[in-house]
């Protein structure tokens, strides 16, 4: 007994053949040779790291404009202040 | 019999082509390059070495993670899934500024906790990773490159903070103030704020500031191209692990900490009045990661520190 196929089929066999023929030859490149497929990453924090304990006069948050003297007479910049656009 | 032949080989004919077809689909997918967005659309030659100009979230429930971001800063999300990642895409304005990746939570007996990544920008990953190695960094993760979105790698500062360096393909960001609902300011939590600054300032280049303090913990700012980048803190008494932690501009850090808390976080640091004269505020997923929630008006506040 023979198979005989429709000859669009073997055409889409024969393309989906060569996909998989083409996926295995992905070649490298990049700084390591090789190129994301997936996203490598995601790195979870050891835990324990905690907040709070921010006491009185415990600061964060950028100086604004017309900051206080910093090293050699100049002061700290801010962050932008010219929203997107404008 | 011819009958009964012919309608099995076709049958047979019929399944090999879905099979086969299938297995290309899964074959072509999982070749596919991960197709992170461009940092910079459109993309420009501009260039800010020192910048953060991206935040990944890992997660252990990204629909969950959507859920509540969502609620919470306006963000929508375009969600990439591969054969071996799930990730969203945080869109502001159509714009992207972050990205949420589902990843399971390590087993092992340490704990370990969800976290939002920071990505400082460098012209050469290669270049920059190299300097930071030889100051004493570790390497979490090895340099990687994402078509669109260019060269990438994970480290941990000499005292253990872990962040990552991004060269851009499409260029980095322009200056201007962040919306509310977009990162406008990022902190190390240090042991020790000067010897941090020094390994940051020789691997991105900043200039460094002492900012004076109430309490004698140190402050130091970040700066290049004379705008301030991240800040270093010294680690709160009792606090052991150096850390990064990210700040998304809000209008009121009170009603956005009510908001997280009713969407499931937590509230770790209470609004409190700041240098700039706003408040901030420290909230934590449902997952448990952390993220620092700052007011910030257009105009000089009058309000003095508390």
């Amino acid at each position: 007994m023979s198979i005989k196929f429709a000859p669009w089929k073997v055409g889409v066999v024969g393309l989906a053949a060569l996909g998989i023929v083409a996926g295995c030859l992905v070649g490298p490149g990049g700084y390591d040779g090789t190129v994301g497929v997936g996203y490598v990453g995601g790195y979870y924090a050891p835990g324990g790291y905690d907040y709070g304990g921010w006491g009185h006069g415990y600061r964060v948050a950028p100086p604004r404009g017309g900051p206080p003297a910093g090293h050699g007479g100049r002061g700290a910049p801010s962050i932008p202040s010219h929203p997107r656009g404008r | 019999m011819n009958v009964v032949l012919d309608r099995v080989r076709r049958h047979l004919a019929r399944e090999l082509f879905v099979v086969l077809a299938c297995v290309a689909c899964g074959a072509a997918r999982a070749a596919l390059p991960f197709n992170l967005p461009p940092v910079n659309d459109p993309a420009s030659a501009e260039h800010h070495p020192g910048k953060v100009i991206w935040a990944d979230l890992v997660t252990p429930n990204l629909a969950a993670a959507e859920t509540f971001y969502s609620g919470l800063f306006g963000w929508t999300f375009q969600d990439i899934h591969t054969v071996d990642s799930d990730y969203g895409i945080v869109l502001l304005g159509g714009r992207p500024i972050a990205g949420v990746l589902q990843k399971a939570i390590p087993a092992g007996s340490d704990q370990r906790q969800p976290t939002w990544l920071t990505f400082i920008a460098v012209l050469d990953v290669d270049a920059a990773r190299r300097i930071a190695l030889s100051q004493g960094a570790k390497s979490v993760y090895e340099p990687r490159t994402y078509p669109r979105r260019g060269g990438q790698a994970v480290l941990s500062d000499p005292q253990g903070a872990v962040f990552a360096m991004l060269a851009s393909t499409s260029g980095d960001p322009p200056d201007y103030l962040a919306m509310p609902g977009d990162w406008i300011w990022s902190s190390v939590f240090a042991r020790d704020p000067n010897r941090d600054a020094g390994f940051y300032k020789a691997v991105f280049g900043y200039d460094v500031f002492d900012l004076p303090s109430d309490d004698g913990a140190q402050h130091v700012i970040l700066s290049s191209d004379d705008y301030a980048r991240a800040g270093i803190n010294t680690l709160p008494p009792g606090h052991r692990l150096p850390h990064w932690l990210n700040f998304i501009r809000v209008a009121d850090a009170g009603e956005s900490s009510a908001k997280a808390a009713a969407l499931g976080g937590r509230v770790l640091v209470e609004p409190f009045v700041d240098r700039h004269g706003g408040k901030i505020a420290v909230i934590a997923d449902p997952m448990g990661a952390p993220i620092g929630l700052m007011e910030w008006s257009e105009t000089d506040s009058k309000v003095e520190p508390q």
